[in-house]
């Protein structure tokens, strides 16, 4: 039994160093691939750095190296936890996400678990009520979906910021500079939590135990909220999982729209400057977010749903 | 997903409303405080916000516009040029130059001090400047200000020669601006691989000190009150007026105005041009703003490769599209369109170019025939021995700025009535500058702002290319234009420089080795109570002497 179970924890272990050292792979082949030559691309057009500048950066970096040495180098280096040094900012990047990672985790957390909230009220308040109801909730659910988290935020910030001064325009200094950007973030991810969440709980209510829960005098509410949400709750907790991996790009945006410092703000210099040691630590950060993510999600599903133990221990 | 094409559009109807309505709701009264100039008062804090970020804050490093903008207040320079160009003296009390512009003697003025209590001295001009050249700083900028540089040398404390291999007249314009400021030897010495960094490790003597940076957020800079240099030339003397200047990055131009509408910042940076109106008629705001200088936005046509090689032909795109129309229409009314390939204000420049190349689509249709483009294919464009008369302008999508690719289409389609097709590749940056190494292209639009007639000579002397570092992108070979351009480079003769760049600005217009289109301006919104806020050379705003009125 136990050895079972570690070798089922070992599996898992593996498939997360597979995916990381895929995601690795990917970042340096990316970096390889983008044409033109790399120094002129780390100095952008209009650089007027001298040809000793530009074959010192050339050797600092090892790019006069053979490809199958730098990538030894560079999958060594990130076992060692060295990203390299950023070519733009002159620092590390080790050092460059650590000191942005905060306030982006801040914002995430906030915004998935306001998304949760919403979801879960909006959900349980219209499942299997009237068909006026649900097709009002619904209706909202996929506007949030299909506006981008951008358009959402420079909405609230019109209206809540500019007009009524009720929040600052911009910035992470206190709580409620993280409400509108938490909540520009969290609406679209509602919206599709909501949406599962609904179909999850419906198709609960249609099976038998509820019947038998009914049938025991319990009201509507307490059916739905005790006995269909832990059914439902299972695919809303894999999903809630694959967006939080998803979550870095809807960042991106609203930490520019709103001037928050974070990942996002990084991100968007690193790429648009092709700072190349940058971008390949992000998206190993990314990767290292989705891997932790997805084990997160199967312990609490296991959690959840009782079912699923003894399979839990015979993977 | 079950939703109706219609739903969609009425979602998108309702957002548009509830934006519009937004928008028409921000102009707040607010007391109008007039333009009437009282007398500086010191105190109070104030926030400036721009669009872009530092992507390093070594000055010595970053070539960006903004890392200057910032710095400009942290660190000071040996000479100061005023808005018009004259030099006037700044840690530098007086200088000499050598009769052949080979070194510049430096005279320091005395007391000076960092902020961490070092003292300023020549020393500390001889360590900045080899930190700028050093191989391990990877200066991206600096390092070509100071040109062709052989070394510093200590007279005694306070007095410092700086040599160069050939004559070197743009030396003092360059020492001017805040890429060559000096860091405090201590920060050098102890900090060197942070400055890039910002921070309070940016020790320098200007008037501002730099308190702190939070990456994607702010800067914070306090005043440094021991300040006593400021420049002969400035508004004041005296440490600034300002206790503090936070500088926001709100990269979002429509959060950057509605913060300036709101009153959630004092100064919002590059105003866009669409709401440049709109903040004008805003009774408690102001818009300042100054035209860049040097090198406009311009279109070079290369002019060693295919039907552009004729000069008949480039003459014909020159007035064959509308400039006046499209930049007024793209750019609201607020930049000018340009004459010559430099802006208005840069010295040097050449006023009588103004109206000597009109708009005339008649005769660019004439020009074309005379160059044998006499046939048309199906679609309207001109042909030659049944090849299309066809130009190849490549575009960067992440680089665009200033709506240049809208700009771009309304100059496809005014080329396109006199039979000329524009194709235009959209390149990602990498395959872009091989391009523009290898001279893949037929049309190259840039912008090059500096205050000095020197950027004539990068763009335009046959030795200025591409591949030696240079701007060259018409591939221009003009024997005149070379010697003009050196004469300028190598004197200090406003008359001289006068006549050679004057000349040279008129030659390349006449042979059509550029196609200048409009003159960059900064454009700033600020709240009315902001007082004295001017710009550099640069275009740049300057803050040392800003207060505010009251409030």
């Amino acid at each position: 039994m136990i050895v079972r179970l570690l070798s089922g924890v070992a599996k898992r272990l593996l498939a997360a160093v597979v995916v990381m050292v895929g995601a690795a792979t990917l970042a340096f082949g990316a970096l390889h691939l983008i044409p033109g030559d790399q120094v002129s691309i780390l100095l952008g057009p209009n650089s007027a750095a001298s040809p000793e500048v530009r074959a010192q950066i050339r050797s600092d970096y090892g790019f006069d190296r053979p490809l199958v040495v730098q990538y030894a180098q560079y999958l060594s280096n990130v076992v060692r936890g060295r990203l390299g040094e950023s070519y733009q900012q002159n620092q590390p990047v080790s050092a460059l996400i650590g000191g942005q990672v905060w306030p982006t985790l801040q914002l995430a957390a906030a915004a998935l678990g306001l998304a949760l909230v919403i979801a879960a009220v909006s959900a349980v308040a219209t499942a299997g009520r009237r068909p006026a109801w649900r097709s009002l909730a619904s209706a909202w659910e996929l506007v949030a979906v299909s506006t981008p988290a951008f358009w959402t935020g420079l909405l609230l910030l019109t209206a809540f910021s500019f007009q009524l001064h009720v929040f600052p325009v911009a910035g992470a200094q206190d709580l409620r500079s993280l409400v509108l950007p938490a909540l520009a973030l969290a609406l679209s991810l509602a919206g599709v939590l909501g949406q599962v969440l609904r179909e999850g709980l419906e198709t609960a209510l249609r099976q038998p135990f509820a019947t038998t829960a009914r049938a025991r005098g319990l009201s509507q509410l307490a059916v739905t909220t005790r006995h269909a949400f832990r059914h439902a709750a299972v695919p809303l907790l894999t999903l809630a999982g694959w967006l939080t991996g998803t979550l870095v790009g809807g960042v991106v945006a609203v930490e520019t729209v709103f001037g928050r410092p974070g990942i996002g703000a990084l991100i968007l210099l690193a790429v648009s400057t092709k700072d190349m040691p940058v971008v390949m630590g992000i998206v190993l950060l990314c990767g290292l977010i989705f891997v932790v993510t997805s084990l997160l999600v199967d312990l609490l599903a296991v959690v959840v749903d009782p079912r699923l133990r003894a399979e839990a221990v015979a993977v | 997903m079950r939703f109706t094409r219609t739903r969609h559009r009425l979602l998108l109807l309702v957002v548009v409303a509830l934006t519009a309505f937004a928008a028409c709701g921000s102009s707040g009264g607010g007391s109008t405080a007039g333009q009437a100039s009282g007398r500086p008062v010191s105190g109070g804090s104030l926030t400036f916000a721009t669009d872009t970020e530092p992507i390093n804050f070594d000055i010595h490093v970053s070539p960006q516009d903004v890392t200057a903008l910032i710095q400009r207040n942290v660190f000071d320079s040996l000479v100061y040029q005023d808005s018009k160009g004259a030099f006037h003296p700044w840690l530098a009390e007086s200088w000499e130059t050598a009769p052949d512009l080979r070194s510049y003697t430096f005279h320091l003025r005395t007391g000076v001090r960092f902020s961490d209590g070092t003292a300023f001295d020549a020393e500390a001009v001889k360590l900045n400047f080899e930190h700028v050249v050093a191989k391990t700083t990877k200066s991206q900028f600096a390092a070509s200000l100071l040109g062709p540089y052989t070394g510093t040398e200590v007279i005694d404390p306070t007095t410092v020669k700086v040599s160069f291999s050939q004559p070197f007249a743009p030396f003092l314009q360059a020492a001017s601006t805040a890429y060559l400021g000096f860091y405090s030897p201590k920060a050098l010495a102890e900090n060197a691989g942070k400055l890039s960094a910002g921070g309070p490790v940016d020790v320098g003597t200007g008037p501002f000190l730099f308190s702190s940076y939070t990456k994607g957020q702010s800067v914070v800079l306090t005043r440094n009150p021991a300040y006593a240099w400021a420049p002969k030339g400035a508004g004041h003397s005296g440490p600034a007026y300002l206790d503090r200047l936070t500088i926001r990055f709100l990269r979002e131009n429509s959060v950057r105005v509605g913060a300036l509408n709101s009153g959630q910042i004092d100064v919002a940076g590059s105003l866009p041009p669409a709401n440049v109106k709109a903040v004008e008629a805003n009774r408690s705001l102001q818009v300042l703003r100054r035209d860049a200088s040097g090198g406009n936005y311009n279109i070079y046509p290369n002019t060693t490769r295919g039907p552009l090689t004729d000069e008949r032909v480039r003459k014909a795109l020159q007035q064959g599209i509308n400039i006046d129309q499209n930049v007024r229409t793209v750019y609201f009314g607020q930049y000018k369109r340009a004459w010559s390939p430099v802006g208005a204000l840069t010295p040097s420049y050449n006023p009588a170019l103004v109206g000597t190349w009109p708009y005339d689509a008649a005769k660019a249709n004439r020009l074309l025939d005379e160059a044998g483009w006499t046939g048309r294919d199906a679609g309207g464009y001109r042909t030659k021995d049944g090849k299309r008369l066809s130009l190849r302008w490549p575009i960067v999508p992440s680089l665009v700025r200033e709506q240049r690719d809208i700009l771009g289409q309304a100059i496809q389609e005014d080329l396109h009535k006199i039979g000329v097709e524009i194709v235009r590749p959209s390149l990602d940056a990498g395959t872009y500058i091989d391009a523009i190494y290898s001279g893949d292209y037929d049309l190259l639009d840039l912008s090059w702002a500096r205050f000095e007639p020197d950027v004539l000579r990068l763009a335009f002397h046959s030795k200025s290319t591409a591949a030696n570092g240079g701007q060259n992108a018409s591939y221009f070979n003009d024997p005149d234009v070379d010697r003009w351009t050196v004469t300028g480079e190598g004197t200090f003769d406003t008359s001289v420089r006068n006549d050679v760049y004057a000349k040279t600005q008129q030659r390349v217009i006449e042979r059509a080795a550029v196609i200048p289109v409009y003159t960059p301006s900064y454009i700033v919104g600020a709240a009315s109570y902001v007082r004295d806020l001017t710009f550099d050379t640069n275009a740049w705003p300057r803050f040392y002497d800003v207060w505010r009125d009251k409030k």
